[in-house]
């Protein structure tokens, strides 16, 4: 079954990444607010960045969506699968920290868990997280996600892996 | 705007130029495993390998062009990519072209190189093209020059230092598209 292309929820709309996108994207990668994805990145390294956002959906068939709040993007949620061998990662990224707080990351977050594994069926999502970064810490605790003993792959060293299913919060959900 | 868009399939007499896929994917990871990468940002590990990819089939949709599987028909074994390439930060609109080390020696680069840029003149309206070419890159340059390519200048890349820009003949220039009796 294909993934939706566009979700909502309370308060957000998720939808596929397109070339408009790429201004908002190239403030942010460029930014302060990279440092736990690997930036802060030169413009070029931006445009790159979109292109393998598009171009992941154009290979899997999903990929991850953009955040929009009313109509400003503002940030990025959804599966990343770099290894087809193993299980696809559940990414989350606000682009401007004066979204930061409001519970948006979360919101959106829990929309792509429950249309992954609810509504798509899939088995597992891994969560991989810098243990620096608390605000994603606590969106990974707040999915119900389980904290593992895996060990961080060498492209992301030295981060968490939390292992996300539908047991991890099948009691919790109505 | 919209990601919708199609990559169009374009034949030579022994290739069928298309869109990757996944298998596809799988020689790349491979190649730039390896030193046969090294003129084109390898070697890479398989996760920037795949990155690479993706945003070799991404730029398609920022830029409504980019490169095309290669596709041997006699086998239909993946032989590498030639395209149209122009990310953000590039000197000029360029006709790449990249194979897999068992595609080397065959002419494939020129003849999916021919095809490319008569896609960009006759389909796009291109007026003039480069390839940027590492200057170690003997065999690009070669496929250049049979491309009826010529040296221009030396170019200051920020990622990949000191490049060699080649500049094609431009469409109107007698039998460009083709390459018959050049």
């Amino acid at each position: 079954m294909t993934l939706a292309s566009v979700i909502s929820t309370q308060r957000l709309t998720l939808r596929r990444p397109d070339p408009s996108d790429l201004p908002v994207l190239t403030a942010f990668y460029m930014g302060p607010r990279s440092e736990f994805v690997g930036g802060p990145y030169t413009e070029n390294q931006c445009f790159e960045k979109l292109a393998v956002l598009l171009g992941h959906w154009l290979i899997r068939g999903f990929g991850r969506y953009v955040i929009q709040l009313g109509d400003k993007p503002i940030g990025h949620v959804g599966p990343l699968c770099i290894d087809a061998t193993k299980a696809p990662e559940l990414t989350w990224t606000l682009w401007d920290g004066t979204q930061e707080g409001n519970g948006y990351a979360t919101e959106a977050a829990l929309a792509m868990r429950d249309h992954l594994l609810k509504d798509q069926n899939w088995p597992l999502l891994e969560i991989l997280v810098q243990p620096a970064n608390f605000a994603s810490v606590r969106v990974a605790e707040k999915l119900g996600a389980a904290l593992t003993e895996k060990p961080a792959p060498d492209w992301y060293s030295g981060c968490l892996t939390y292992d996300l299913t539908t047991a991890c919060f099948a009691g919790a959900s109505a | 705007m919209s990601t919708t868009f199609a990559i169009p399939t374009l034949e030579t007499d022994r290739l069928i130029l298309r869109a990757h896929c996944e298998d596809d994917i799988a020689t790349e990871k491979d190649f730039f495993a390896s030193d046969a990468s090294k003129f084109v940002g390898g070697p890479l590990p398989p996760h920037r390998a795949w990155r690479s990819i993706a945003m070799v089939i991404g730029h398609w949709a920022l830029r409504g062009f980019g490169f095309w599987a290669l596709e041997e028909k006699a086998t239909g074994t993946y032989m590498g990519r030639v395209g149209l390439w122009f990310p953000d930060g590039w000197f000029e609109r360029e006709i790449g072209w990249t194979l897999m080390p068992h595609a080397t020696g065959k002419g494939y680069a020129t003849e999916a190189g021919f095809a490319a840029r008569a896609h960009a003149y006759e389909t796009l309206g291109w007026d003039t093209a480069v390839s940027q070419i590492d200057p170690m890159n003997d065999a690009s340059k070669a496929v250049a020059r049979r491309l009826g390519a010529i040296f221009e200048q030396h170019f200051e890349d920020p990622e990949y230092g000191t490049i060699e820009i080649w500049r094609h003949p431009g469409p109107d220039a007698r039998n460009s598209s083709t390459g018959k009796g050049v």
